[in-house]
């Protein structure tokens, strides 16, 4: 029985285990990766991080919320295509099987 | 990170990247004609990297970032499918969410979609044909992918703000995002192999016919979890 779901035991123990982790660093800001390294930019190179600007011109999502709402996009995009190839596979094999 | 990459670089990494996208759209039309079944199997690992390359993980040093979502697509199809595949995530948040601008986006086309797949394609290769359980197998080559990327993403930063030397600068960056990408690489691996897991069961076929893993492997595999197949 439980060799059977070894795999999604490994899984829901890793996700517990980086949730403990980030509950463990409390004090931490959880700044995005890439923001942290703009800003390292600008004080090894003294520019500010206001005066870097984009080769060609780029749109901005206006606000924090219309980011997480475009990248909630981008997930559910994803999540319908995943969702409904692995229904079309289970679809063909119950055919299969009369 | 709009804009931080200077002009030139964006270009040089643009003309790196090309090469590649065109060699993988080559590549895709070729898999998509042989074999129509291909197609599912190309969403399912491009959902992937949709959903994943979505999310910002909170991670160790109280800092978050993307997993790349990348590997299952390397395994499945090779590097430079996956190039394709990563280019059209990429475009997607360069035009909607200034993540990685436009310009930029050569630079994250070349880390996350030909330098990552390219590591995360040797891994696996290298593990195929032993007697490496197929999930170890994809889990390393999804750990490696989503790691690589970002070692390449702070080669190109030293490499254009040499501040103190390549090296110096090289390994500022790793600290930023090599510590918190660690876990997270571990976390996409395991889900991913999870997910390999879940195809490997509904269809087998489609793996034996794109040589995945040899016929044996993938049955053996199979008949191994054969009680949690899902009942059809």
């Amino acid at each position: 029985m439980l060799s059977r779901y070894r795999l999604e035991i490994l899984a829901i123990i890793s996700v517990l285990v980086l949730s403990i982790l980030f509950l463990g660093m409390g004090n931490g800001k959880f700044t995005g990766s890439d923001d942290l390294a703009s800003a390292q930019i600008s004080k090894m190179t003294g520019i500010p991080q206001e005066q870097f600007r984009p080769v060609v011109w780029q749109w901005v999502p206006p606000s924090p919320e219309v980011e997480s709402a475009l990248f909630a996009l981008q997930a559910a995009i994803g999540g319908i295509i995943v969702g409904w190839v692995f229904g079309y596979w289970k679809g063909l094999k119950g055919r299969d099987k009369g | 990170m709009e804009g931080v990459l200077p002009a030139s670089w964006c270009i040089v990494w643009w003309l790196l990247a090309l090469p590649f996208l065109a060699l993988g759209i080559r590549q895709l039309r070729k898999v998509l004609d042989t074999d129509r079944e291909t197609l599912p199997l190309l969403s399912v690992t491009g959902g992937f990297v949709f959903i994943l390359s979505s999310l910002k993980i909170p991670s160790v040093p109280g800092s978050s970032s993307h997993p790349t979502g990348t590997g299952l697509s390397v395994v499945s199809f090779g590097p430079w499918i996956t190039t394709v595949v990563g280019g059209i995530v990429l475009l997607f948040q360069a035009l909607f969410l200034a993540h990685g601008g436009l310009s930029t986006l050569g630079a994250n086309i070349v880390s996350m979609g030909v330098a990552g797949p390219l590591i995360g394609w040797v891994i696996y290769r290298a593990f195929r044909d032993t007697r490496l359980n197929p999930y170890t197998t994809v889990f390393l080559a999804c750990v490696y992918a989503d790691l690589f990327t970002y070692f390449v993403t702070s080669v190109q930063l030293a490499l254009a703000y040499p501040v103190g030397g390549f090296w110096t600068a090289f390994l500022v960056f790793m600290a930023i995002f090599g510590i918190t990408q660690i876990p997270i690489a571990i976390l996409e691996g395991v889900v991913l192999s999870l997910v390999f897991k879940y195809i490997l069961q509904l269809k087998p076929d489609i793996l034996i016919r794109l040589k995945v893993f040899s016929e044996e492997k993938i049955l053996a595999t199979r008949s191994d979890s054969d009680a949690l197949q899902i009942p059809a």
